[in-house]
């Protein structure tokens, strides 16, 4: 077992490294599958590339027995013949390398995934005549609503759902969470993820190849990944240009021999594969591959390859303020004590009041106290005081020490259930509920309106100081002392790096982001001013997203959002884009189109960003590739009649040696297939920028590019070829 | 109407139209009103020339003024012998019949494209009603108009029958055939049909007799084409979504007559037969291949290959603004096209006019843009290997080829023009011609309204962070794309026709 996580660990740390790493070279694993691909059998789904391996079997067989060919082939010109068919299979080959290339990368990060879930034998209950059975299974032989036993150390084999019990469980592996985290009747765990204590009884959610990582390892085998609309529309395009250009070569050689114009049929071959949209052709399949890829690298589950490209369409975005635009917990700032205390007693309090408060916000009340050394005298008299949970109905919490003469609760507090029935539920509304000693001190702290209902008198600038807080963005948080108004502790969000900048980025691409806050409205907006954010909705209550992805979709405008709890789960399904955390609900999860394994709610953004680079990769290498069209044409048109046409050399404006034009336009054809890979599988790099200006700046790049890139080529290839 | 419904409409109409010129064709001999005593057409011929007429298109393999052996004072007639002619009947009850209803035809399946693409539009609308507010409310008030222009201008416009001309410039007398040209070079010119009503069409002096009437026939030419532009703005609520369209017509059309004018303004090349000069012969023949209409006023054979080549250019692209209606619909065809392949460069599913681009429509759109190529190159191909060529006497050379491509390019295009004329009233040519024009026309038409048909119900994005379309910018990447695809589809066939040519003449010195 110990074995296995560590393994587990590993296999993580290797796919982030992944991330950082540029891919490896071609392995010698990829370049047998590459070759593997030529088959003609396996080339079907690839129109082009299938063509194109057609026509090096037709100028193969050429070159074998040029007598075969009378009138359309020369025996003079048999090493010729061979030339062209290389070339020819070099094209071919290149493209299936790219193909072996993006399959193995994607595997690549896939199966650091997949050995998250690794086989594992997990505790199969039977209920027989009442009595349990307990059986050795293995995972993948578990199905849905199978109940399995999960002890101490036992690796959870799938996505479940607790049934009985409670237990700490490890998710680090596929959350990133390292604290680990509490499993209680109803709760879900994980796949892959590690019991740490006590026993569970689950039921499986899931089948075994239903899970997420499943699902997305199935997504990379090319045979059976469906082609997403806009790869169908592409490919649609490529047939129709491929139909066209078919006809085209056709005619040609039919005008040929009825006009005696004696052309060679390897030429108007070449002419004929030059003039194929063979470059996007042949990086089609890893364009969509790779985008995929991306995704896993930042641990993202997309369902469909679908839903990534409609997150590139993404009109509005919905974002959590806390989780996605503040790091998720607000830290204490300063202490602003009310008339008649000072900063000292405010910091004190806080620090009791905070003492038993495990939260990042707790813990940073007391570092601040610590640090500005408002250290209370009665610290030490914390071990024995009386602890008032934090509730949702009184929105306070607090804690009660009884001074030195008072009774003290036992050190480590017995049971459970004795603390408990010891501590007694604050009611703010009962006048005199919680009866204080003379020497007892009970500290209250939470929110400022809440607070204010249970002190005794308020002070006179308490609401303005509230305001104040407010206004700055920061949140306000009132303490009091034996029922008095002591002072306020001004907490801030904490913005997570670089947020104001992917804003930004999402703003100038035409995108408008929504940020969503339980927040008042005050803090909200400052929050939101400050990252530049026009919208917010604060106070939302959760079916408030629900209403917004309605209210833009009814306006026709894509959305895209992020959700974690149960109550998301409307708005997930609801919403065009849905991105749920996996340390959210099986609900969320299930109604979301894809899943972050580390629960990083900002990675919205990122996902927007990279289904927009696919549908641009795959735009700019369509046009450049029919773009390059042009000059291939005035490289073999000379040839392609030079016996019986002279005039058209006149065409030949680049100069090309007439012996070489034809390879070197071919070989140009060949090479910008591998030249272009690293493109394909990294995307095309964009400043986030208005939809019009990407589309003018790539038209100019891929579409005027692509007209001259290959009159530079072809003459450089050509110059190489007559050097030699 | 639905899509389907819409087309078969427009199909059977025109079918039954066809039947009745069809019959009227084939009996002229003993039909009425024909004092010249024409005979009927050969079944052949008549149905090559019903399907010309019906689509727009008017290839003319006969000559109007016909054929006058059988008439006493023959040797003082005009008219090319062997050539069938047409009487009264035929001209007004076929030639200009049709003309009309190509026209409307034309007008009225584009305009039901455009309801596609207009929000909350229920259907395509009802061709019924389209075709006959066409006619009623736009063709023939303007005919009726035009042709008192024209009367005005000196066109005969009588049923009197030959009329003779006492003195002509080596002072003999001619006689030389009149009727009811007025009318129907309103139409020809108006609804882009082009087939005129003597065989030299508009370099006839009946048909063009001065300058003014030239540049008037001109006007009529672009005056529909150019309207429609504006109409799909007007239609689909977004005027400025007429921009690309228009802008983009008229930068193609303003780059053909750039490559027909460098090498011939203002010389006229040696041989070149004009009656209004080098400008007003490279114009008009620029503008009747720009909206496919196909008149002439000089005679093609003379002039430089590069008018030609710039001739081969607007029927190939065919919108630039192209013909009567259908111009539109291949400009759309074009945008959504580019839209596509170029927009998704903009990291966003592309989308024309708010409607995501799906699998489907590039699919309609490739296989119309796919039926060009086909029927025009795979005929070349057949006259050639059928000997049907050489039976008329069309060469191998470059001269030849660029003549039988053009007939076959101007019959797909529906454009009309040609080289050959009354010579290709041979069985082959008849009916090989009559397939590319029906297919020519109808293919496209119908694989567009299916794509105005699909567009109705489909989400409307109101986004405007989409590719502009009514940009400027727009305007020129449809202009570099639609040269892009055209081109790469066509370069080397006309590499072997007139750039050949060119290249032949202007090593001889042209």
């Amino acid at each position: 077992m110990q074995t296995d996580s560590r393994d587990r660990i590993m296999a993580t740390r290797f796919s982030r490294m992944l991330s950082v790493r540029r891919p490896a070279l071609v392995s010698r694993r990829v370049f047998i599958d590459s070759l593997v691909r030529l088959n003609p059998l396996r080339l079907v789904a690839n129109p082009v590339m299938l063509i194109v391996e057609i026509t090096f079997f037709i100028v193969a067989a050429m070159a074998i027995y040029p007598e075969g060919f009378p009138s359309v082939a020369s025996l003079a010109l048999q090493s010729f013949y061979v030339e062209v068919a290389l070339i020819l299979l070099i094209t071919v080959w290149f493209s299936t390398l790219s193909d072996a290339l993006a399959e193995s990368q994607a595997k690549n990060t896939a199966n650091s995934l997949r050995r998250l879930e690794m086989e594992v034998s997990s505790k199969k209950i039977f209920m027989e005549e009442g009595s349990k059975r307990i059986v050795p299974t293995p995972s993948r032989e578990l199905r849905k609503d199978d109940l399995i036993l999960l002890e101490k150390s036992d690796t959870v084999p799938i996505d479940a759902q607790v049934i009985e019990g409670i237990a700490m469980v490890d998710e680090s592996l596929l959350t990133g969470e390292s604290t680990a985290v509490r499993k209680a009747p109803g709760d879900d765990v994980i796949g892959g993820s590690q019991v740490l204590s006590d026993t569970l009884t689950v039921k499986v959610t899931v089948n075994p190849d239903e899970t997420f990582i499943n699902q997305m390892i199935r997504m990379v085998e090319s045979s059976k990944r469906p082609k997403t609309p806009n790869e169908q529309a592409v490919t649609i395009v490529l047939i129709g240009l491929t139909a066209i250009f078919t006809i085209l070569i056709g005619a040609l050689l039919g005008v040929s021999l009825v006009l005696s114009l004696a052309a060679d049929l390897s030429v108007l071959i070449a002419l004929y594969v030059c003039l194929l949209p063979t470059t996007i052709g042949a990086l089609l399949p890893s364009i969509g591959l790779s985008g995929i890829s991306r995704l896993y690298k930042e641990k993202i589950v997309a369902k469909s390859g679908r839903a990534v490209e409609t997150a590139g369409d993404t009109d509005v975005i919905l974002l959590d303020k806390t989780g996605t635009i503040t790091v998720g917990n607000r830290q204490a700032v300063e202490f602003v004590p009310f008339p008649g205390f000072n900063e000292k007693d405010v910091g004190e309090a806080a620090f009791l009041s905070s003492w038993h408060d495990d939260t990042p916000e707790g813990r940073s009340l007391i570092r601040l106290a610590y640090e500005n050394g408002f250290v209370p005298k009665e610290m030490n008299s914390l071990d024995a005081s009386e602890v008032y949970e934090f509730s949702a109905s009184t929105r306070t919490s607090g804690v009660k020490l009884a001074g030195g003469t008072g009774f003290m609760l036992p050190k480590s507090g017995g049971t459970g259930r004795e603390r408990g029935r010891l501590r007694r539920k604050f009611e703010p509304h009962v006048e005199g509920g919680v009866p204080i000693g003379s020497d007892e001190i009970e500290i209250i702290k939470g929110a400022p309106d809440a607070v204010k209902k249970i002190v005794k008198s308020v002070p006179a600038d308490y609401d303005k100081i509230v305001q104040n807080i407010s206004a700055a963005g920061d949140t306000a948080m009132a303490l009091s002392r034996n029922r008095e108004a002591i002072g306020i502790v001004r907490l801030r969000d904490v913005l997570k790096p670089d947020i104001k900048e992917k804003i930004m980025a999402v703003k100038v691409m035409g995108i408008r982001p929504v940020m969503i806050t339980g927040d008042q409205p005050l803090t909200a907006k400052s929050i939101a001013t400050e990252v530049g954010i026009d919208e917010y909705q604060p106070e939302a209550k959760p079916e408030d997203k629900y209403h917004i992805v309605k209210r833009e979709q009814s306006e026709t405008r894509i959305v895209a959002m992020i959700g974690d709890g149960t109550n998301d789960a409307p708005a997930l399904a609801m919403a065009d884009v849905g991105l749920a955390m996996n340390s959210g609900t099986q609900a969320a999860k299930e109604a979301a189109n894809m899943v972050d394994l580390e629960s990083n709610p900002a990675k919205i953004i990122e996902v927007v960003m990279l289904g927009k680079q696919l549908l641009m990769t795959r735009g700019a290498v369509t046009t450049f590739s029919i773009a390059n069209d042009v000059a291939k044409y005035f490289a073999i048109m000379p040839v392609l009649f030079a016996s019986t046409v002279p005039e058209l050399k006149a065409l030949n404006v680049l100069g090309l040696g007439l012996n070489t034009a034809v390879l070197s336009a071919l070989i140009f054809n060949a090479i910008i297939i591998p030249l272009l890979i690293p493109l394909a599988m990294r995307g095309v790099t964009f400043k986030p920028s208005g939809t019009m200006t990407l589309f003018l700046k790539n038209t100019v790049i891929y579409g005027v590019g692509g007209v001259i890139v290959p009159f530079v080529g072809i003459k450089l290839i050509d110059m190489g070829i007559s050097l030699l | 109407m639905g899509w389907k419904e819409y087309f078969l409409a427009a199909v059977i109409v025109n079918i039954f139209q066809m039947t009745i010129a069809f019959v009227i064709f084939s009996f002229q001999g003993v039909l009425p009103l024909n004092p010249q005593g024409f005979p009927g057409l050969s079944w052949d011929l008549a149905f090559m020339q019903v399907i010309s007429f019906a689509t727009n298109t008017n290839l003319q393999h006969y000559n109007g003024e016909g054929n006058c052996v059988q008439l006493p004072n023959c040797s003082n007639l005009t008219g090319v012998p062997g050539a069938p002619g047409l009487s009264y009947l035929s001209q007004m009850m076929a030639v200009q019949f049709l003309q009309f209803t190509s026209a409307a035809t034309g007008i009225s399946v584009a305009i039901a494209m455009i309801r596609g693409f207009i929000a909350h539009a229920k259907d395509l609308g009802n061709f019924y009603v389209d075709f006959t507010r066409s006619l009623t409310r736009i063709l023939l008030p303007l005919c009726f108009v035009a042709s008192l222009v024209f009367v005005g201008l000196g066109v005969p416009q009588t049923l009197t029958g030959y009329e003779r001309i006492v003195s002509t410039v080596e002072g003999a007398t001619q006689t030389i055939l009149v009727g009811p040209v007025a009318s129907l070079v309103s139409i020809m010119q108006l609804g882009t049909n082009g087939g005129g009503y003597y065989g030299a069409n508009s370099a006839y002096p009946f048909q063009n007799p001065n300058p003014a009437s030239d540049i008037f026939q001109i006007f009529l030419m672009l005056l529909i084409p150019t309207s429609l532009c504006f109409v799909f703005g007007q239609l689909i609520g977004k005027k400025r979504e007429s921009r690309p369209i228009l802008w983009g017509a008229y930068a193609l059309f303003a780059l053909d007559l750039l490559i027909a004018f460098i090498p011939s303004f203002p010389v006229v090349g040696p041989g070149m037969e004009v009656r209004f000069g080098g400008f007003f012969s490279v114009f008009w023949t620029v503008v009747t291949t720009t909206v496919t209409t196909g008149s002439v006023n000089a005679s093609l054979s003379g002039v430089n290959p590069l008018v030609i080549l710039s001739a081969f250019n607007g029927m190939l692209i065919q919108a630039t603004p192209g013909g009567e209606g259908v111009g539109l619909m291949y400009m759309v065809m074009f945008i959504v096209l580019t839209v596509f392949i170029v927009g998704l460069m903009s990291g966003r599913t592309p989308e024309y006019l708010g409607l995501k681009i799906t699998a489907r429509d590039v699919k309609l759109v490739m296989i119309a843009f796919l039926v060009h190529p086909v029927i025009v190159l795979i005929p070349t191909v057949l006259a050639y290997s059928t000997g049907a060529a050489s039976a008329i006497g069309v060469g191998t050379n470059s001269i030849g080829f660029t003549k039988i491509l053009y007939e076959f390019t101007s019959a797909a295009a529906n454009n009309g023009s040609d080289f050959l004329g009354a010579s290709a009233n041979t069985p082959f040519f008849n009916v090989s011609t009559a397939i590319v024009m029906f297919l020519g026309r109808f293919a496209p038409i119908a694989l567009l309204l299916a794509l105005g048909g699909s567009m109705i119900n489909r989400k409307r994005l109101i986004t405007d962070v989409g590719v502009r379309t009514d940009s400027f910018l727009f305007s020129i990447v449809i202009v570099g794309s639609i040269l892009v695809l055209v081109l790469l589809t066509f370069f080397p066939f006309l590499a072997l026709g007139p750039i050949r040519e060119f290249f032949q003449g202007h090593a001889n010195g042209f």
